[in-house]
């Protein structure tokens, strides 16, 4: 049924997925899930609306445990600990597996702020650390020069692009190890997702990243994975080049290709 | 396969596959008479071939802009990408195949007025048949996208090489027989490289085809049976 996924040259798995389960509610959103994200990989997910793929990313950093009436059965290892375990901490977790949302959330504040009050909840820094950590995060999100003179303006001032770029440089902010991007462009113009994209494959270098977008071009652009998501099932999990030059299975061909009735 | 959602997409593709198809007869034809032309020395013939292959040049020309239009376009993923690449590269080669016919009945020209003997042309009439059926199974394994068929077509391109090795043998024997059929047969050699080069093309048509119905390259090595560079003739004094 499910294309497995090859490992030709065995990389790491920062996070392995296993026969994960979602329910919203009696509701399963997602059914039997095993998939690898690689370390220091980027990994794509695909698929029409609906399909489970926002809930997939929402499980990786125990986004639900603030609604009641969902859960998740099965296993999720990150760095081999199961991050679905009762005794989790989840604010540990949210700070090692960041978050980017589709529209970018700013907190009302100034920009340095922004970027500072996810460190000052983990560290106790000096002012002059705190600057150059700051400095070093809007660097690192490619806002740094245009905003370097106006830190103490709100972050709601900024353009929609560069209020994406500020919310990804606060997630890095907190040395995370993996971010999870949930369609970070589908709100920006050409120029900026260019500017996000590029971002993306620096980050690279440091992090594993999982996106989802509905952009088939930018999945094919961005990642080194993709998975090809259906009705909460996953259809298929391969390179990008394969994904998006032979896919093996009809379904994907389908989506990719636009013929999906 | 079934359709796009959006229909202008699919009447592009199959704008760019008729365009192909229209090529790809245009090919056999000037393949055809041009080969016809040379074993009946017909100069109108040849003239007929050079000046109907700018309109299978115009048709590349078409033909190449569609697909850029449709990559510009659609960014096609997947299939559609891989139909649009080798419409491409088909025709291209197709292009070439008809330079190559062409390429022919100019040597029929300038054969203007030569002596004949049916005798010298036999063999690269015989393979120029060769030729022109590899290209006829290949255009039908396109249309029909069997990659078996290409396949076929792609093992037998080493007959047409082996042919046109052993008739290089023969032209060179001709003339040491006698000088005076070395202007004859130095151009018939050049018409059965050409003839051998069409060969090769319906030979990368077969590859594509095996690319677009696949998504994977024909690696293995084809046996090359040309071994015209390293053929040496010995000379008898009689």
């Amino acid at each position: 049924m499910m294309q497995t996924a090859v490992a030709p040259n065995a990389l790491p798995e920062k996070i392995s997925i296993k026969n994960l389960k979602f329910f919203y509610g009696e509701n399963l959103a997602l059914k039997s899930i095993n998939l690898p994200l690689y370390e220091k990989k980027v990994t794509a997910f695909i698929g029409p609306s609906g399909c489970g793929k926002s809930t997939l990313l929402r499980v990786l950093n125990r986004m639900y445990d603030l609604y009641p009436k969902q859960h998740a059965e099965g296993e999720v290892l990150f760095d081999g600990g199961n991050i679905l375990a009762p005794g989790q901490d989840l604010n540990l977790l949210r700070a090692r597996i960041g978050m980017v949302f589709q529209k970018p959330t700013p907190f009302p504040m100034s920009i340095y702020d922004n970027i500072a009050f996810g460190i000052r909840l983990y560290e106790n820094l000096s002012r002059s650390e705190m600057d150059e950590r700051v400095e070093a995060a809007l660097t690192r999100g490619a806002l740094w020069n245009e905003v370097k003179d106006k830190l103490n303006s709100s972050g709601l001032s900024l353009s929609g692009g560069q209020q994406q770029r500020l919310c990804i440089a606060r997630s890095i902010a907190v040395r995370p190890e993996v971010v999870l991007f949930d369609e970070p462009c589908s709100a920006l113009d050409p120029i900026s997702t260019s500017k996000i994209e590029e971002l993306i494959d620096e980050l690279t270098a440091d992090y594993t990243i999982a996106i989802v977008t509905h952009n088939m071009q930018q999945a094919a652009r961005v990642s080194d994975y993709t998975a090809f998501m259906y009705l909460g099932e996953l259809i298929e999990f391969d390179e990008t080049s394969k994904i998006f030059t032979a896919p093996g299975d009809k379904r994907t061909q389908d989506y990719i290709t636009g013929r999906f009735g | 396969m079934s359709e796009h959602i959006v229909t202008r997409y699919d009447d592009e593709l199959k704008d760019v596959q008729r365009r192909i198809a229209e090529m790809g007869g245009m090919a056999e034809r000037l393949v055809d008479l041009s080969v016809r032309a040379l074993t009946r020395l017909d100069t109108t013939m040849a003239n007929s071939v050079i000046a109907d292959d700018r309109r299978l040049d115009q048709v590349q020309r078409e033909c190449e802009e569609l697909a850029i239009m449709i990559i510009a376009r659609r960014q096609p993923m997947a299939l559609d990408l891989r139909e649009v690449i080798g419409a491409m590269r088909i025709s291209n080669d197709l292009e070439r195949i008809g330079d190559l016919a062409k390429n022919i009945a100019k040597r029929v020209l300038a054969l203007d007025g030569q002596f004949q003997s049916k005798r010298f042309i036999t063999g690269v009439e015989h393979m120029a048949e060769l030729s022109l059926a590899q290209l006829k199974d290949v255009l039908d394994a396109y249309a029909a996208r069997d990659v078996n068929q290409a396949f076929e077509v792609w093992r037998r391109d080493a007959d047409i090489d082996s042919m046109y090795t052993s008739l290089f043998r023969e032209l060179l024997t001709y003339m040491m027989e006698d000088p005076r059929n070395i202007t004859l047969c130095t151009h018939l050699l050049f018409c059965a490289k050409n003839i051998e080069r069409i060969g090769d093309h319906a030979t990368n048509i077969a590859e594509t085809v095996h690319y677009v119905v696949t998504g994977e390259a024909l690696t293995q090595d084809r046996p090359k049976q040309d071994e015209s560079s390293v053929t040496s003739v010995s000379y008898e004094t009689r």
